[in-house]
């Protein structure tokens, strides 16, 4: 902490959030509050006269509010940086801590918060985790006994800079504990809560017992346990050692508390597997091992940021194995518990691993990105022509679009990140997506089509998220329909109304709209532009009385391959559900109406020759099924 | 069938080079070829317009699958390559690489997904999979056809990192790259960095102080 602070490259930037991140990999432009300490960085000298003077206490959050702090305060007094607070919600305004502060003059009432920006080549995102609150699980009646308290509670009773100075002491009583339970696995492997294991709880428990025999040998620890995880190097070791020292391990996962109402004293019933019994033991205090969970605020982390989150809601690394630091966005990567619950070895490996994968964009002069980025042709923009538009540059995520009235549309290269939102809204077809042009997207439609069209389901999805998920669901081999038929373009925003009309007129028997879940998009609000544009689509195709289940919208996260399966079978079962001559008729009678929504995307360049060449492959497909 | 709307014009923005298409179907071991012949992928592929040459191959992104590819591109003067094989999330940079040794620009080399998309989800189904994976890979042939090449485009870099979380994890990455001379924003939201950490009395499995 001390030689962060103290390393002249690091500026340490305190009681600031970050409001807005935009940009791209080399060039992100961050914008952080910072909030008003109503203390003068610059003057304050960390002397405390302040919190001296402060005659306002309230509870400490920092110690659990097992302790005050005055409203002038600094958390802890290892605090870095060394410079005070004043916690205006408290506050009463008299004005003691000015007084003491004297000639110093850094105590500022008229602070107000800050927004700065920052300009950043790369991101590391270490945003660590939180603590389940175990007031829901009324069975060990926490916040009822007060002589049940939580793991992060202990952890500042017997800590010697702590608020008892390191004695540990009974809430109810102010004795030392005698008689010690420590239940793990409180809110995770727990269905109703969090179903995964929280990484490090076993080891954690087993710290906390052996420092609590190590203050009192005669203390009697009991540890009840589902399953004991101890896989890194001298983990196990520590585990024996825990034994040897005569830590009672117990394996049940206790099924109440309750409580002698006069003496406070505590009784857990359990399950003890190795006796195959039932039990029920007396203890002076119970501490709960409590579950790692995301940051409050991860969800609004995640949209600021533009990451996905796996379930769960941590979050989400591009690939589990081959890139587990990094996030989808290039230049922003992930360190520590933000990515799910580890321990501090493990934080502090991806801490490095982290610095590393930024280090290679930033020790470069230039990084070098995709060039998968719109294009106008002025020619055919009608804006050109004198005709008020600027539909693309409103579906633009990044404002990479100039629009002019007057002047052809205009893409900003280096502000494009290549969702092809613009493609997709553009209604004059007058932009295009490199590398994914409507002549390369429709020969992919065309030939996924060639053969039995009305069996097929058609499946567009996007490179973040749906595709991910339909390759999870392959990982984990979730099996599906193998009549469907899979498309991939950068994003739902991409997924032009023509392609699908194309496919209908093509004669295919299910499409499968899909793409991320909106605050999961890659590109901002892609997802949003893709959204409407479905909806709108499906509403028409309703009015064509198209039958139900031929056309659908799912949003689909790379961590949900069992929902993509899902889909697509219940997908097969709607078509299956059609008799064979109703779809028939339908697709027929729908072609035409297709066919007239499509008489101007051969006038788009390139489509129309493509297309005569596209058909020598369909013609090649379709006569060797007949041969077949 | 009604009229074909899109083919009744024509227009000249189009790849002018004749495609000369190499296609490679991975076995993957038997992830592929446990559940599809793909002999006959490679069969169905070799006849599709503008391919001139089809084969399959036991492992395409191992070294062996990678010269092949490379070789193919000079001896058969390849200005498009297929790789009919995995994820593009696995391998897509792996064989725009491959490709770019061999002289041709990353861009003209297009994946079908005949693994996570097609063997290992239809395991029960091989009909169904050989099926999906000759048009996955027309597919790619496809629209290989009409890939024109592509530069990356660079872009400067701002010389300044920023960490978001003031934890242990956090911590170490402002100093690791602060130590390789690169400035560094540590962000923290609370009023003083440490995290979790700080809170925390002696830790496992050295039992030291944790700040």
């Amino acid at each position: 902490m001390v030689d962060a602070a103290r390393q002249p490259l690091i500026e340490v930037k305190t009681f600031t959030e970050v409001e807005k991140v935009e940009g791209y990999v080399g060039n992100f432009v961050v914008t952080l509050r910072e909030k008003a300490k109503y203390v003068r960085a610059d003057r304050c000298n960390g002397c405390g006269a302040c919190t001296k003077a402060c005659p306002v206490e309230v509870p400490n959050y920092f110690e659990m509010n097992l302790a005050p702090r005055k409203a002038a305060y600094i958390p802890m007094s290892q605090a870095v940086p060394l410079i005070y607070n004043i916690d205006m919600d408290a506050c009463i305004h008299c004005y003691k801590c000015v007084e003491a502060c004297g000639a110093l003059e850094a105590i500022d009432f008229s602070m107000e918060d800050k927004l700065v920006e920052q300009e950043i080549g790369a991101i590391v995102v270490a945003t660590g985790f939180s603590h389940f609150d175990p007031t829901p699980m009324t069975e060990y009646g926490y916040g009822r006994f007060p002589n049940v308290i939580t793991a992060m509670e202990m952890e500042r009773l017997n800590n010697s800079a702590g608020p008892t100075n390191g004695a540990l002491i009974r809430p109810s009583d102010g004795k030392y504990p005698r008689r010690i339970a420590i239940i793990n696995c409180v809110g995770s492997r727990d269905k109703r809560y969090n179903p995964s294991c929280s990484n490090f709880c076993c080891m954690y428990a087993i710290k906390n017992a052996l420092l609590l025999k190590q203050m009192h040998p005669d203390t009697e620890i009991s540890i009840y346990y589902i399953d004991i995880r101890t896989p890194s190097k001298g983990y196990e070791e520590f585990y024996d050692r825990a034994r040897e020292s005569g830590i009672r391990f117990i394996q049940g996962r206790p099924s109440e508390i309750t409580e002698d109402p006069d003496t406070h004293q505590l009784f857990i019933s359990s399950e003890d597997i190795t006796l195959g019994k039932v039990i029920e033991r007396e203890y002076d205090m119970v501490m709960l091992n409590q579950a790692a969970i995301p940051q409050p605020d991860q969800n609004h982390m995640s949209s600021v940021l533009n990451v996905a989150q796996s379930p769960g809601g941590w979050f989400m690394e591009y690939h589990p194995k081959l890139r587990p630091i990094d996030s989808p966005t290039d230049g922003i990567f992930f360190a520590g518990a933000s990515l799910g619950p580890k321990d501090i070895p493990a934080s502090v490996a991806q801490g490095s691993a982290a610095a590393s994968r930024a280090s290679r964009i930033l020790h470069s002069d230039s990084w070098q990105i995709e060039p998968t980025v719109a294009v106008v042709w002025p020619d055919r923009c009608v804006s050109a022509k004198g005709q008020a538009c600027g539909i693309c540059a409103r579906a633009c995520p990044y404002g990479a679009i100039d629009y002019t009235k007057g002047l052809a549309a205009e893409v900003i290269t280096a502000k494009c990140h290549g969702c092809g939102a613009c493609v997709g809204e553009c209604p004059h077809d007058s932009i295009t997506q490199l590398h994914y042009t409507d002549a390369q997207v429709l020969a992919q439609i065309r030939t996924l089509l060639a053969v039995e069209p009305e069996k097929k389901i058609l499946a567009f999805r996007c490179q973040w998220c749906s595709y991910g998920g339909a390759d999870l669901a392959g990982t984990s081999h979730f099996e599906y329909s193998a009549n469907e038929r899979g498309l991939r373009v950068m994003c739902s925003a991409r997924m032009d109304a023509d392609l699908i009309y194309e496919a209908y007129r093509l004669g295919a028997g299910a499409i499968l709209y899909s793409g991320c879940h909106p605050q999961d998009c890659h590109y901002i609000t892609g997802q949003i532009v893709g959204a409407k544009r479905a909806a709108r689509l499906g509403k028409m195709f309703e009015r064509m009385q198209m039958s139900p289940g031929r056309f659908r919208i799912e949003w689909i996260s790379a961590a949900e391959g069992d929902k993509y399966a899902r889909v697509i079978n219940e997908m097969q079962s709607a078509l299956d559900a059609i008799p064979e001559d109703v779809l028939k008729s339908e697709i027929e009678r729908l072609k035409p109406e297709m066919a007239k929504k499509l008489t101007k995307l051969g006038d788009v360049p390139g489509v129309a020759q493509a297309m005569v060449q596209v058909d020598f492959i369909v013609d090649e497909m379709i006569s060797r099924e007949i041969a077949a | 069938m009604s009229e074909d709307p899109i083919t009744k014009s024509h227009s000249a923005d189009f790849p002018q080079d004749e495609p000369r298409i190499g296609v490679y179907v991975c076995h993957c071991g038997s992830n592929i070829a446990g559940v599809i012949p793909p002999e006959a992928v490679v069969d169905f592929a070799g006849k599709l317009p503008g391919v001139v040459r089809s084969i399959d191959t036991m492992y395409a992104c191992a070294d062996s699958g990678q010269r092949l590819i490379k070789e193919d591109i000079a001896k058969y003067g390849l200005n498009r390559v297929v790789v009919s094989a995995c994820s593009v999330r696995m391998h897509e940079p792996t064989f725009r690489g491959c490709v770019a040794e061999a002289g041709l620009n990353p861009f003209l080399m297009e994946m079908a997904n005949i693994r996570e998309q097609c063997t290992w989800a239809h395991g029960h189904d091989r009909a169904g999979a050989l099926e999906k994976a000759k048009d996955l890979t027309a597919a790619a042939v496809a629209k290989a056809t009409f890939l024109t090449p592509l530069d990356m485009i660079k872009v400067p870099v701002t010389k300044r990192a920023m960490v978001i979380g003031g934890g242990v994890a956090g911590i170490n990455a402002a100093l690791d790259l602060a130590e390789q001379n690169i400035p560094v924003t540590l962000v923290e939201k609370e009023p003083t960095i440490g995290g979790v950490m700080a809170q925390l009395n002696k830790t496992f499995p050295t039992m030291d102080c944790s700040i």
